[in-house]
């Protein structure tokens, strides 16, 4: 699995008046098997790096690598192919798309391209979706699921194709505490046994336990990078 | 996948997809049943031509239509049937007269008259009774949709034309003309009502033999005419068609009611797509975000659109189907060559997808960073 690395990466705004600064020079390293949450308040820039690590967001400056590879620049259909290979995205809302069934919306993250989606998907996702406790529910419309569920499921539709790096924008700002720390944990499992970089946006305190590494941004700029510390916290808790 | 998502997206999004439908439906069975109309009336303009059995129509020269022209001598029947390939020559003469109906008003009327036996440029269908009816001197033909303008006739009824007396002999059935009643009867009577000079016909009508070249055989035929006389039949019925269609003000009116029905139909397409787009851009963010490139999320609408459109187009040509049904036969002049349906399909087709074009530029606007708000 390759290493994600952000070196200078800082972006600008424009209102077309005046540009702004969201995001000052950050350097971030991001390694497999590692949980890391991305904290901050709002409008400290943890949404906006979240987007440049995505790819949905170029850069005003610095550069991206994955593994060896600079993606910095890459053109909208380069970027969007290695979103559609290596990358998984769960966002605050589950974000299925209505009519689709469950089991629709997963094979989407395969063939959104046109792709024939893999003759052994149905059994994939089937068990996928057992693992996080969403048994029977691949026929089903998002709109009968709940909101826990529907989240599970975009974790489904997120992790159907063995992305390389999972991001997560406030995943568990939507659910109740116990969902919450159902999907929080389905992470961490993820990170950890599967070897994935995952990086979770949030400011919920109570997500702060699951992650190895905890990233703190204020004004667009990292003031703490606790990966060690906070690790040491969590052995001593 | 992108066309099984399009079509989850039509099939849930009941009521743009209700909406867009209603457009592309419009769209077919409005400017379907005008062109149907448009072509019964085209019909109805050259019926004489296009029926009269001749490949070639000797006329006066430099006619704008069938219906146009000065009178031809009978020298030219003779010149005609000199050819050796001419089958046949016959004359037709058409004059107008007042017939009288049964409360005693009275209809003006085109009174067609053929020569017998062969009674060439004759009806050439017929509800009740048959041609023979025409060898009678005094025995006329009206069509069926005319009955009720002439005071609904019986077969065998005496009544007048232009003070000659004349009997009802035939009931013809499709032999409705653009310019007015159409009567046929014999030459002589139609000299008797209008009063034509003797050895004077309105037109005549030639057969060539079969097996001859036609194209070589109305060279012939020219050069034993006068310049500007001599009328291929097809020639002729388009001339008149398109004199018609250029000079009554018909093409105008149907040309602006066509125009009509698109733009309402693209209005109401356009609209739709667009709320429609506009309440799934969240989703094709989402697409955008996980994968997909622009030209996936145009496939996704094409295809929406092309859905719809070919939903659209069935039900707008079955209920059309059901009014050309409902008015086979009637008195709304109604008809649909072979060629329309597919083009009128395609032109539904393009104008639906010109009618998303707004939509498609809204969806390609998706961006997916939207996604992380």
């Amino acid at each position: 699995m390759a290493v994600l690395t952000l070196e200078n990466i800082a972006r600008d705004f424009s209102d077309g008046r005046q540009v702004r600064r969201v995001l000052f020079p950050t350097n971030l390293r991001f390694e497999p098997g590692e949980l890391t949450v991305l904290s901050g308040p709002s409008g400290s820039g943890k949404t906006t790096l979240l987007s440049i690590i995505g790819l949905v967001l170029r850069p005003t400056e610095g550069c991206l690598h994955l593994g060896e590879r600079d993606v910095t620049a890459l053109s909208d259909s380069d970027a969007a192919l290695l979103r559609l290979r290596d990358y998984g995205f769960v966002f605050q809302q589950p974000m299925l798309i209505e009519g689709l069934s469950v089991m629709e919306n997963i094979a989407l993250a395969f063939a959104v391209q046109g792709a024939r989606p893999p003759k052994d998907l149905r059994g994939k996702a089937e068990a996928l979706l057992e693992s996080l406790g969403l048994h029977a529910t691949s026929h089903m419309q998002p709109r009968l699921l709940s909101g826990g569920m529907k989240q599970r499921a975009s974790i489904a539709r997120a992790l159907i194709k063995d992305p390389a790096i999972l991001l997560c924008d406030e995943p568990t700002s939507a659910l109740d505490a116990e969902s919450g720390q159902a999907v929080m944990a389905i992470l961490k499992r993820i990170a950890i046994e599967e070897g994935r970089i995952v990086i979770v946006v949030s400011h919920d305190a109570r997500v702060f336990p699951y992650a190895d590494r905890l990233v703190k941004l204020e004004n667009g700029t990292v003031v703490a990078d606790t990966h060690e510390r906070y690790a040491e916290a969590k052995e001593t808790r | 996948m992108r066309s099984l998502t399009a079509l989850r997206m039509v099939v849930h999004d009941r009521s743009s997809t209700a909406g867009a439908l209603l457009g592309v439906v419009a769209i077919v069975f409005l400017v379907g049943q005008q062109l149907s109309i448009l072509f019964g009336l085209l019909n109805y303009m050259s019926v004489l031509v296009d029926h009269s059995g001749a490949d070639a129509w000797v006329m006066s020269a430099n006619v704008r239509n069938a219906d146009a022209g000065n009178s031809v001598s009978v020298r030219f029947m003779d010149r005609a049937i000199g050819l050796e390939e001419v089958e046949w020559a016959e004359p037709v003469l058409i004059g107008n007269g007042l017939f009288k109906t049964g409360d005693g008003s009275f209809e003006s009327v085109r009174v067609v008259g053929i020569r017998r036996p062969r009674l060439a440029g004759g009806p050439w269908e017929f509800e009740k009774a048959d041609e023979r009816a025409l060898l009678d001197l005094d025995s006329v033909t009206v069509d069926r949709l005319d009955l009720a303008k002439l005071g609904n006739p019986r077969l065998e009824q005496v009544t007048e034309i232009g003070d000659s007396r004349v009997r009802i002999g035939a009931i013809s059935d499709g032999a409705r003309g653009f310019q007015g009643t159409l009567v046929f009867a014999s030459l002589d009577k139609v000299r008797e009502i209008a009063r034509t000079p003797p050895g004077r016909y309105s037109a005549i009508l030639v057969r060539f033999k079969p097996g001859v070249s036609k194209e070589a055989a109305l060279g012939k035929l020219r050069a034993v005419m006068p310049p500007g006389a001599v009328y291929a039949t097809d020639e002729l019925s388009r001339l008149t068609r398109r004199y018609y269609f250029a000079h009554t003000g018909i093409g105008g009116s149907f040309g602006f009611s066509t125009i009509i029905a698109v733009l309402i139909g693209v209005v109401i397409i356009s609209l739709t797509m667009y709320t429609s787009v506009l309440s799934r851009a969240r989703d094709f963010a989402v697409m955008r975000a996980i994968g997909g490139r622009r030209r996936d999320i145009a496939v996704v609408v094409v295809s929406e659109v092309l859905i719809i459109a070919g939903v659209g187009v069935f039900v707008g040509f079955l209920m059309l189907a059901v009014l050309l049904n409902m008015t086979h036969g009637s008195a709304i002049p109604s008809y649909f060559p072979r060629q329309v349906p597919p083009l009128l399909a395609a032109g539904a087709l393009a104008v639906s997808l010109l009618g998303s074009l707004v939509a498609l530029r809204v969806a390609l606007r998706a961006e997916p960073a939207s996604v992380f708000h």
